[in-house]
């Protein structure tokens, strides 16, 4: 198996055979940060710049980290302290990176299409960190991992994704993936948040959390944008809580020693409790251990060498 | 690695010998097992330091410590190299602050790979020896590096290549000089 | 004078196609028919033959010009884009010999003299016929309708806001009412803007997958809904702006049974690209009101064939380089279309059955003179002789250099068409030939 592209934009683009070549990747990584010292020399005098056009403190940091522990240079290019503020274009900020010959760029941007775009434009590697509602790449492959060392597989597990569907670039990106993996994936929320159109992801939605639930293997709840309640999507957190929020309680009716997964951050007490969230079924803290893994990974299979092979 | 074979430099036999004699050296130089760890650099190091373990402990009836080591993330030709080699899992479970580490290939050519495996060990903790041994030293050295156990030097030239099997890793054991492919 | 043998000659007015040879002199057509050469010196009188240019038209189609009566030549304010003199030439270019420009502009065209500066900068360009379309509303607020009748008088034909739906009903009511002063029809750009929500491409199975807010057909529909019943009961003439849904379709074709005077156009992106062909970095196709679905698509065809649907209009909206080299929502809407909206047609609809070549001179020539009561659209002996000569073997790649357009904004840019004007001629006066502005 060889790695063939320059960028990761989405899963898309990639094969169920990429997806496991990554997921091994990341378990070496993973091993280096259990070390006391976590440095590599690999990527050494190699520039990685995080440019992040939306707030997000986790996904920058776990980038971040896992360059360094790689021995990369990083550079942070944040919205606050950037000429973006003096309304540069996205495209004359790609121009400046590509003249500071950068080897990786790391994009977060509420546009979707953003990553892509970008891509395009440059000539180093370009990682999407979440574009808009298109997709979270990254996200889903430490999900991947999370899924393949709890549950040991994916084919025929059963993977419930909860809440506000129509807006989640990590549900578009999970389902994409865990299709492609063999697992079987229901998305579950109520139908203003889960409407019709996303049936072309081409699996079960439903609106009934509890009849879902039974043999599920992992349930991942998704981060609910409180605002949304202002645009009407539904009528209060109260009601949304109540049909799908997740509980200890509620969780026993898959009948399993089921898993759960968030994002983060969560909302504690609307779409998960902290009676489950903090239980021994949460694999949760887990996720961003993971998340640096698989971002070593991304970032040593796109600028690790083997200039060579790459094909896109 | 493709080539012309040209002979034969070990058979089974001859590897057996080898790594028989290694083992007993390596006791003999240490004065016994004390503090020693047995090393294996990914992929060939690893059979051939699982059966030092294995020799070492039919003779001294001690079963020494043995870690797998992947130098990939440490190599120096990474942004040169046209293919991209494959990740693999570092295992060492235990300590090797203070201790003795033979690290263990299969064979020793221009030292590079020894000097990554050098780096990756220093980055798991500070052992107080570390000592190298390796089935074949073909020469060429381009760094200042040198094996403290010999299994067969085995002068080449620079077009030859040298091709250990082993059974765990190919299905047989032998050591066969190779001509490149032009 | 002109004497213009063996064309082609489409006249949707007299309901004819055949060849013939068409006479021009003065600026107006002379004569159309089968003439012996010998006949010919005696109708343009025997002292004028020196000046008569003969154009030999064997193969080629003959038709009145095109009339858009939607265009964006962004003069006054956003000169980068276009103005009215690059606009004009590229309409000459693309076969059009009237266009109507739409009001937002900066500043939005809603007082006289404003509408006076866009008829004389036309007129000054001296291709394509200018005809201003003043605002319904002061600045485009949707609150306080402009002096229409002041504003006809500068030489405004039509009244609209398009670029944004008027989205209070009692001000669109009014403007119906007032604008029955006028004669003029009012030109509505039917978006809910609270449906619409900031989309920017169609709702549906593609918004979802590219992960791009979604605008739902009903935020045109029910606009279309709602204007039909307004002019209805105001007593206005209503005419609708890029139509692109089929419940748009239904709601025209019920409303013209029940008498509502009601005219509709459609762009033809809509009839060639559907939300399918949308890709996250494709703001070439990114428009509003945005590609629709292929069921959409039918019913506009359909629409077009039985009359529900009166014109082609090119929504020609060029944007600079700049501003469409940007990820999909921050791109502006729009598709600059002068230059190939007839091209395309032609290729994909015309040549592969899907709509008759006199058809589409009635839709894009005929109709909107009638609804928009301007010159044009016939070539009965004294109309004006707006005319193209359309070759329908004629290949050309589209270049930002082959552009008469300021702006490149196209999906076909790149591409081979096949079917292009060679000659276009506004009063008598040749400003295109060989695919060449002519300069004076």
């Amino acid at each position: 198996m060889q790695w063939r592209h320059k960028d990761l934009l989405d899963l898309d683009t990639l094969t169920a055979e990429e997806i496991r070549h990554i997921i091994k990747t990341a378990q070496p990584m993973k091993e280096i940060l259990s070390r006391p010292m976590k440095k590599l020399p690999t990527l050494r005098g190699k520039n990685v710049v995080l440019l992040f056009y939306e707030s997000s403190t986790r996904t920058r940091t776990s980038f971040e980290t896992a360059a360094k522990i790689l021995g990369a240079d990083t550079t942070n290019f944040s919205v606050a302290v950037s000429s973006v503020n003096k309304g540069e274009s996205l495209l004359d900020t790609a121009k400046t990176l590509q003249a500071m010959n950068v080897d990786l760029v790391i994009v977060r941007h509420s546009s979707s299409g953003a990553a892509e775009f970008l891509a395009n434009v440059l000539e180093a590697g370009v990682i999407n960190g979440g574009d808009g509602q298109h997709a979270h790449p990254t996200q889903a492959l430490l999900d991947f991992y999370t899924l393949q060392e709890k549950l040991g597989g994916f084919e025929g597990k059963k993977i419930v994704i909860v809440g506000d569907i129509l807006h989640s670039r990590v549900a578009r990106s999970n389902v994409l993936g865990l299709k492609k993996l063999g697992a079987d994936v229901t998305l579950v929320g109520p139908p203003t948040l889960l409407p019709d159109e996303m049936k072309y992801l081409g699996v079960k939605l439903s609106y009934d959390l509890d009849k879902e639930l039974p043999g599920a293997d992992a349930v991942m709840a998704l981060r609910l944008q409180l605002e949304r309640q202002q645009s009407g999507l539904f009528p209060s957190i109260r009601e949304y809580s109540k049909l799908y929020g997740l509980s200890l309680e509620r969780l026993k009716k898959t009948g399993k020693k089921t898993i759960v997964m968030h994002p983060g951050p969560m909302n504690r007490g609307v779409e998960i409790m902290s009676d489950l969230a903090d239980s021994v079924q949460s694999v949760i803290e887990e996720q961003v251990t993971n998340g640096v893994a698989v971002r070593m990974a991304l970032i040593y299979l796109l600028i690790g060498g083997g200039t060579g092979n790459v094909v896109d | 690695m493709e080539g012309i074979p040209k002979n034969r430099i070990m058979d089974e036999d001859g590897i057996r010998r080898a790594i028989s004699r290694i083992s007993h050296e390596i006791v003999e130089k240490n004065k016994g097992t004390k503090d020693l760890l047995l090393i294996g650099i990914r992929t060939r190091g690893v059979p051939l330091a699982e059966r030092i373990q294995k020799r070492i402990a039919e003779f001294e009836k001690v079963t020494l410590p043995l870690g797998l080591l992947d130098i990939t993330l440490y190599r120096d030709d990474l942004s040169t190299i046209d293919v991209q080699p494959v990740l693999h899992e570092t295992r060492v479970p235990f300590s090797i602050e203070g201790k003795t580490v033979i690290l263990v290939d299969d064979v020793l050519f221009t030292g590079r790979t020894a000097r990554a495996a050098l780096d990756a060990l220093i980055d798991l903790g500070r052992p107080q020896k570390i000592q190298l041994a390796v089935l074949i030293d073909r020469g060429h050295r381009e760094l200042p590096i040198r094996a403290d156990y010999v299994g067969k030097n085995v002068p080449t030239s620079r077009r030859e290549i040298v091709s250990v099997c082993l059974q765990e890793t190919d299905g047989r054991d032998e050591v066969l000089l190779l001509e490149k492919k032009s | 004078m002109w004497w213009i043998k063996k064309a082609l000659v489409l006249d949707p007015a007299q309901g004819y196609t055949g060849e013939r040879d068409v006479l021009v002199k003065d600026g107006f057509i002379l004569k159309v028919g089968n003439f012996l050469e010998e006949d010919v010196p005696e109708f343009f009188g025997q002292e004028n033959l020196e000046g008569v240019k003969i154009v030999e038209a064997a193969g080629k189609y003959l038709f009145p010009g095109l009339i858009d009566v939607h265009v964006h030549l962004r003069e006054p304010g956003q000169e980068d884009k276009e103005d009215i003199r690059s606009g004009s030439r590229a309409a000459v270019r693309g076969g059009f010999t009237s266009v109507l420009a739409m009001a937002n502009t900066k500043p939005v065209i809603d007082q006289r003299a404003l509408v006076e500066f866009v008829r004389l900068q036309g007129e000054r360009a001296g291709m394509a016929r200018v005809y201003p379309v003043a605002a319904v509303t002061k600045g485009f607020q949707g609150q306080e309708l402009v002096e229409m009748m002041d504003i006809r008088e500068g030489g405004a034909v039509a009244f609209s806001d398009d670029g944004l739906g008027i989205q209070n009903a009692e001000i669109m009511r009014l403007a119906f009412e007032y604008a029955k002063l006028t004669g003029c029809p009012i030109i509505s750009h039917c978006e809910d803007e609270n449906l619409a929500a900031r989309g920017v491409m169609r709702r549906g199975e593609a918004s979802a997958r590219l992960g791009l807010k979604g605008i739902p057909a009903s935020a045109e529909s029910v606009m279309v809904a709602r204007d039909v019943l307004l002019a209805g009961e105001a007593g206005g003439k209503l005419h609708i702006a890029h139509v692109s849904t089929k419940e748009s379709v239904m709601i025209i074709r019920t409303a013209k049974k029940l008498g509502i005077d009601v005219t509709a156009e459609v762009n033809p992106h809509h009839l060639l690209f559907s939300d399918q062909d949308v890709g996250l970095t494709r703001t070439d196709l990114k428009v509003n009101p945005p590609l629709p679905t292929k069921e959409d698509q039918e019913a506009l065809l359909e629409g077009l064939l039985d009359g529900t649907i009166d014109m082609l209009a090119t929504d020609h909206a060029p944007h600079t380089w700049e501003e469409k080299a940007k990820p999909f929502p921050e791109a502006p809407f729009g598709i600059n279309s002068l230059e190939t909206a007839l091209a395309v047609v032609w290729q994909e609809l015309v040549e592969k059955g899907k709509l008759p070549a006199l058809k589409v001179i009635e839709l894009w020539s005929r109709n909107p003179a009638q609804r928009f009561n301007l010159p044009g659209g016939t070539l009965e002996t004294g109309s004006p002789a707006d005319l193209v000569l359309f070759d329908p073997a004629y290949k050309e790649r589209i270049t930002a250099e082959s552009m008469e357009s300021k702006a490149q904004n196209t999906p076909f840019l790149g591409q081979e068409l096949q079917g292009f004007p060679v000659m276009t001629w506004v009063g008598g006066k040749l400003v295109m030939a060989d695919r060449k502005v002519i300069c004076n």
